[in-house]
């Protein structure tokens, strides 16, 4: 895995944070073009968020509930690396990316496990 | 695109109609296909279970910033109820329908069950922010916007306040002092503003719609004829500080 850690709590009282370590799978996949900003407009959409930023926020209260990623820790680590290696990412795409980068940090997530997930999801959602 | 459809199996409540279908994003992101796939395997590996999360996500779903207006409205009008409201916030939600015990019983883990409403008077104004985090009082007004969760307001709110709100188009005069309530992480905040002049007629339905939730975290005021938010832009913090020492510079 190319993830480092992720967690800002270790940085001492004034000292500027160092930026995290940048995860491949991650970066690959930080398209300004295909986030809900951009994209929802062009199809006529005017909700303001996308359809599944509800299920990401359950999936992060579902985490802090069974202790796996305390909602502190994760906010802190999402203002870290929203500051840094996803601050040209907007608000949903960025907390999900950060989610998924905490994650992979603290080994919760493989790396390798996630992207052939992600393959098999998208099969699965374009089959006809 | 449009599409017309027929409905013979005696449904009353349509019959033969056209209507627009609603428009989607009709392409697959990688964004949601992330979302999917550290779902799964967060389930598959344990972490959580597909019950929770559905638990979680229709809570979620269901929840938004007009139970807040709700309140508000019915406090505007109701000089008792805004006496429990101000007393016992929590109690006086569940007279408006509102639980802040789901969906687990016990509330969500981001969301303790303490509120306190501040009420604004014409020379005290009330603002939230939670500079640690972004605690929010969500049963009440759903979830946060981007711009309430960014390290840029959360810092420069409790520094520089009035100017904070003239940003946001809200300009207050000198003689009003200015509150800035910072969650605390065992205690929610909402303002309770005050109610504007014109509307004393106004129905709790009326009332409701000039409430906004900006008005609840109090960067703007409820006025007649103003009945939603402007989209405020997410702006970066310049210079990032460890949370250390921006939650030591916080005051209560």
């Amino acid at each position: 895995m190319s993830g480092g850690n992720g967690q800002p709590s270790a940085d001492t009282a004034g000292e500027r944070q160092a930026e995290p370590a940048r995860i491949a799978l991650l970066e690959t996949l930080q398209n300004d073009d295909k986030t809900w900003e951009k994209l929802a407009p062009r199809y006529g959409v005017t909700n303001p968020d996308p359809p599944w930023k509800v299920s990401l926020y359950a999936t992060c209260e579902c985490l802090a509930a069974g202790a796996a990623l305390p909602a502190l820790e994760r906010r802190h680590a999402e203002d870290q690396l929203g500051e840094t290696v996803y601050s040209g990412t907007p608000g949903p795409e960025q907390q999900l990316l950060a989610l998924a980068h905490i994650m992979l940090s603290r080994g919760l997530l493989s790396e390798e496990d996630l992207a052939r997930r992600m393959d098999a999801v998208r099969s699965r959602l374009e089959a006809c | 695109m449009q599409h017309s459809h027929d409905h013979t199996d005696g449904d009353r409540d349509h019959g033969r109609h056209e209507h627009p279908a609603a428009p989607m994003v009709n392409e697959i992101t990688d964004f949601e296909v992330l979302e999917i796939a550290v779902r799964e395997l967060a389930i598959e590996k344990g972490l959580f279970t597909a019950e929770d999360h559905q638990k979680f996500t229709e809570w979620a779903e269901q929840i938004g910033p007009a139970a807040g207006s709700r309140l508000v409205a019915k406090a505007w009008s109701d000089p008792a109820y805004k006496t429990r409201v101000l007393t016992d916030a929590v109690a006086a939600c569940h007279e408006i329908g509102i639980d802040w015990t789901e969906p687990t019983g016990s509330g969500t883990p981001s969301d303790y069950m303490n509120l306190r409403v501040l009420e604004d008077t014409p020379t005290v104004h009330h603002v939230i922010v939670c500079t640690l985090c972004s605690c929010y009082p969500r049963p009440l007004l759903g979830h946060s916007p981007y711009w309430y969760r960014s390290p840029n307001y959360r810092r420069r709110l409790i520094r520089w306040p009035r100017q904070v709100l003239t940003e946001f188009g809200l300009s207050l005069p000198p003689e009003v002092e200015v509150r800035v309530e910072d969650s605390n992480q065992k205690c929610r905040f909402m303002v309770l503003p005050m109610r504007p002049e014109g509307s004393g007629s106004w129905t709790e339905k009326q009332l409701a719609e000039i409430v906004t939730r900006d008005c609840m975290i109090g960067v703007a005021l409820p006025r007649t004829g103003r009945t939603s938010d402007d989209v405020r832009p997410v702006h970066k913090a310049r210079r990032p500080v460890a949370h250390e020492e921006q939650h030591a510079e916080t005051g209560q």
